[in-house]
């Protein structure tokens, strides 16, 4: 029985090829991407200064941009733990940006020259030259000034099961990703309370940013939009769902009880638990996601902007 | 010494239940979780809700676990948690 099905990974590769190929804006932007990235080229390894320190009595992170802000664990912390926080999650901002290009990386190699990737293939090529880079330099930041990257909490466990949906929900975790990371990298980049180098990577890395997640929007939306022609009302809603859940455990993932242990807090799980469940971080989930879920609603990936708790 | 050893294993009768505790919160359809039932085809532990887990464990345990040492079949039952993670100590 099994010999005569149709082999899914050619039929899948087919229909991508076709799906990606339906769109000649699709083409254009690629080709517009690729010329950008060639243009805007740098070397990162002469780029950076790397001082021997960072001003270490001060903000690391826009305090807008900490976990606790505006939370009843973050009002009990005097402005030395605050600050001291601030560095912690920092280097836990940049810890989830290292692990986070891990995946990215290795899903694009996977894909780059295979079946039904014939025309992201050249994008690609910049793709992971570009995050490679960007990869260094968080984690020599990490390693530099605070002697460590924190460890990948993540485990894999089955996803929604819907094998049609894979290459969506890669592309989809990917954007999520990246621009969640942006929003902070556009503000800390510009923020004149923090250190230089500080501001430089997160400059110079939404600069480029700004490319992949150009890149990211359109193949999300195309990839949906062939999804919606194919799947079932109630698998399209258990793909919401997934998504709902992966936006809402990045978001929680800012907040780390390493982090708070690091920062001297007593107690770290339960300032983290406390932290999540104050009503001012569900206003923090809203404002750095706001950007993905205007998005995802846009193209009708979402149907709200709502994030429950998970 | 006693002390101290009587003090630890009356805090650690009382952690298991926080890692019940949590599973429970999660699932309010389910009023009890069988030892042996499989938490991840019941999709009561996910990728995405491990990492909360993950820290409900670490306090309970009282320490870090390294991801570098365990494996997903080390979350699969209420059984093997214990076994794994809290000595052996009931988890319920």
């Amino acid at each position: 029985m099994t010999e005569t099905l149709p082999n899914p990974a050619a039929s899948n590769a087919a229909g991508l090829a076709d799906t990606l190929a339906g769109d000649p804006r699709f083409k254009e932007i690629l080709d517009r991407l690729v010329a950008m990235s060639e243009r805007d080229y740098y070397d990162p390894y002469r780029l950076f200064q790397w001082p021997e320190q960072v001003v270490e009595d001060a903000y690391w992170m826009s305090p807008e941009l900490m976990t606790v802000h505006g939370t009843a664990v973050g009002d009990r912390l005097e402005e030395a733990q605050l600050r001291a926080l601030s560095k912690w999650e920092s280097v836990n901002f940049y810890s989830l940006n290292v692990h986070g290009i891990r995946e990215l990386l290795t899903e694009i190699v996977a894909r780059i020259h295979q079946p039904g990737y014939a025309l992201t293939s050249e994008y690609f090529h910049h793709i992971i030259g570009e995050e490679n880079e960007h990869m260094w330099f968080f984690a020599t930041f990490c390693l530099k000034y605070a002697g460590k990257i924190y460890p990948d909490r993540s485990l894999a466990f089955a996803g929604p099961g819907i094998p049609e949906a894979d290459t969506f929900l890669v592309f989809s975790r990917l954007l999520i990703f990246e621009e969640l990371v942006d929003v902070f990298n556009q503000k800390m980049g510009n923020d004149e309370r923090l250190d230089p180098t500080i501001r430089k990577i997160n400059a110079v890395h939404h600069q480029d940013e700004s490319r992949h997640i150009a890149f990211g929007r359109q193949i999300v939306a195309l990839l949906h939009a062939e999804l919606r022609r194919t799947l079932t009302v109630p698998q399209l809603a258990e793909l919401e769902a997934y998504l709902k859940r992966y936006l809402r455990s990045s978001a929680e993932s800012l907040c780390n009880p390493a982090a708070f242990r690091d920062a001297g807090i007593a107690e770290p799980y339960a300032a983290r638990r406390e932290t999540l469940a104050d009503p001012a971080f569900e206003e923090f989930v809203a404002r750095v996601l706001k950007r993905s879920t205007s998005f995802l609603a846009a193209e009708q990936v979402l149907s709200d902007e709502r994030i429950p708790a998970l | 010494m006693t002390d101290h050893i009587s003090t630890e294993t009356a805090a650690a009768a009382a952690k298991p239940d926080l890692v019940l505790s949590y599973l429970l919160a999660r699932r309010p359809d389910l009023t009890s979780i069988e030892e042996d039932l499989d938490l991840i085809e019941n999709r009561i532990i996910d990728s995405l809700s491990f990492v909360n887990f993950l820290y409900v464990l670490e306090e309970a345990t009282g320490e870090p676990i390294s991801l570098d040492e365990v494996s997903p079949e080390d979350f699969r039952t209420l059984r093997r948690i214990r076994e794994r993670f809290l000595g052996g100590r009931p988890a319920a």
